[in-house]
């Protein structure tokens, strides 16, 4: 499956990634109001990663604390909440950034990491390597 | 009237609900639409992309194209909080999306033109067969 061939190769990134991406799944499904439940079958539909993988995964983050599980259904736990809480912290944060889009493409700060520096200082915000890299 | 040697064998006759076969990129154009239009949530968007002709979309189609147009780039999330209710992503359009949607407007119209001369080819044919209820 694509979303297999996309993750990354080494098995210990291809857990953080997973679960990144299960753990996002489930804050979606809660704020849109969808349900806090998913299963394999579900994950194939919204992720992309087949049922088999994707139990392996659900049960992996249930060992590690994330997820509860109920029958065939897993659900975020209260330390699963915990983190989504800090995942959103990351995530806002990358809005604050000054990223592709933000600036003009002429703007001085896609080229050095000093210009970018100088370019978030001016926007009174703080900089990044990714932004110094672009 | 007929045209002479020409045998529609009833090929001519339209279905009686025919179904749009709407091109495999439509769900991302919609999106692409609605996004320009401003910042949305996932279930707004699976509402208005049902009413752009999507019917059986499902939020599982829907949240794999925003994750995959986050990945090009060509969209932005963020969570947003709220008092009433757990934290929703909202979406934003970025630069990169907002050429993506004019580049793929261009492609339409130019689809547009093309079908245009071929329904206007097409009803000239059925002009010629004799009446027929139009598809």
């Amino acid at each position: 499956m694509e979303a297999e061939r996309r993750a990354p190769k080494s098995e210990a990134l291809r857990a953080l990634y997973w679960r990144s991406e299960i753990l996002q799944l489930l804050y979606w499904l809660r704020g849109e109001g969808l349900g806090d439940l998913v299963d394999p079958p579900l994950l194939e539909r919204f992720l992309g990663v087949d049922a088999a993988t994707g139990l392996r995964y659900l049960e992996r983050l249930t060992d590690d604390g994330y997820l509860d599980r109920d029958g065939d259904w897993f659900v975020l736990s209260a330390h699963g909440l915990q983190q989504g809480t800090l995942e959103f912290a990351a995530t806002f944060s990358e809005l604050n950034r000054p990223v592709r889009g933000d600036c003009s493409a002429d703007c001085w700060c896609h080229v050095s990491g000093e210009e970018a520096a100088a370019c978030a200082a001016g926007r009174g915000e703080t900089t990044t390597d990714e932004h110094a890299g672009t | 009237m007929s045209t002479p040697g020409l045998d529609t064998g009833g090929a001519l006759d339209p279905p009686e609900q025919p179904e749009a076969e709407l091109p495999r990129s439509y769900l991302r154009l919609c999106l692409l639409l609605m996004l320009a239009e401003g910042p949305s949530h996932g279930y707004e968007l699976l509402e208005q992309v049902r009413r752009l002709g999507l019917r059986g979309a499902e939020p599982g189609g829907l949240y794999r194209s925003l994750r995959a147009m986050e990945r090009e780039e060509l969209v932005t999330s963020c969570w947003q909080m709220s008092q009433a209710g757990p934290p929703r992503r909202t979406y934003l359009l970025n630069e990169a999306g907002h050429l993506a949607l004019r580049v793929s407007v261009g492609s339409l119209r130019e689809m547009q033109r093309l079908l245009a001369t071929l329904l206007d080819r097409y009803d000239d044919l059925v002009g010629q067969v004799g009446p027929t209820s139009r598809p």
